[in-house]
């Protein structure tokens, strides 16, 4: 588990596709600050960026809406909880593994954001409460990259 | 971080070259450039995304797309994605189709 120790980090933006870049610069700030390897940054930033993307184009339907994003990092990782008062939709149940024996002119790529930010991830956990949908994503800095020497 | 998108023809091969970031916010050019790339009629269709240190299953529907403009005789074929941009290619099994190249 990721206990990080720093306080809670807080973005709060409008569900447009516009603001997509702000999520991920505060993704990438809360890495650095944990000190993730290049390969864990770039896991934790797919995840929340396809999370954020299905939000907004699935979940709010190109409606209004906002997603709140909660971050901390600390030396074991970075933990990222993304909120949405979008109707009720757990990412578990419409992940859709990728159709490989399909030809690609008839394959359905809907859903296979959704896989790609489950795979990405050390961790998930999805919950429904008080009217929103709180997604919990977490990549631990350890055993992302390779390791240091031990000494 | 934009994403910059150019187009050209290199004898028998239409050339795209992608430098940037490719997401949802950033696809629509990426797209826009496939519809005109297929309309070239060349036998081979070149994505080169040495430059795209970011890529999002935004474009992997464009990638899908392009399999779908083009011809079934054309060739796509990606060249010098990074690392995690391939493995996402891969991930969603486009790598059967389309030629993943390092250059």
């Amino acid at each position: 588990m990721v206990e990080p120790a720093s306080k809670p980090s807080v973005l709060d933006v409008p569900a447009k596709i516009g603001a997509l870049g702000e999520i991920a610069a505060f993704v990438l700030r809360l890495a650095g600050r944990a000190g993730l390897g290049k390969q864990a940054t770039y896991r934790i930033r797919l995840a929340v960026d396809e999370l954020a993307t299905n939000i907004i184009m699935h979940g709010y339907r190109g409606g209004c809406g906002r997603i709140t994003v909660r971050g901390r990092s600390g030396p074991g990782g970075v933990r990222i909880v993304l909120e949405d008062t979008a109707p009720p939709f757990d990412p578990v149940e419409g992940c859709l593994p990728p159709a490989t024996g399909v030809p690609p002119q008839r394959r359905r790529v809907g859903g296979l954001g959704i896989h790609l930010a489950l795979t990405s991830v050390d961790e998930y956990s999805y919950a429904r409460m008080d009217g929103r949908n709180t997604s919990t994503l977490t990549v631990k800095a350890e055993g992302t990259d390779p390791c240091p020497p031990r000494p | 971080m934009p994403l910059s998108v150019t187009l050209s023809i290199e004898g028998d091969t239409t050339v795209i070259e992608l430098e940037g970031e490719l997401d949802a916010k950033t696809a629509p050019d990426f797209h826009q450039t496939i519809e005109k790339a297929a309309g070239h009629g060349t036998s081979t269709v070149e994505i080169r995304m040495a430059g795209v240190g970011y890529m999002a299953s935004a474009g992997l529907r464009s990638l899908v797309f392009a399999q779908q403009k083009v011809a079934d005789h054309v060739t796509i074929k990606v060249v010098g994605a990074i690392e995690p941009v391939s493995r996402t290619i891969r991930t969603a099994g486009l790598d059967r189709s389309i030629q993943l190249s390092d250059d």
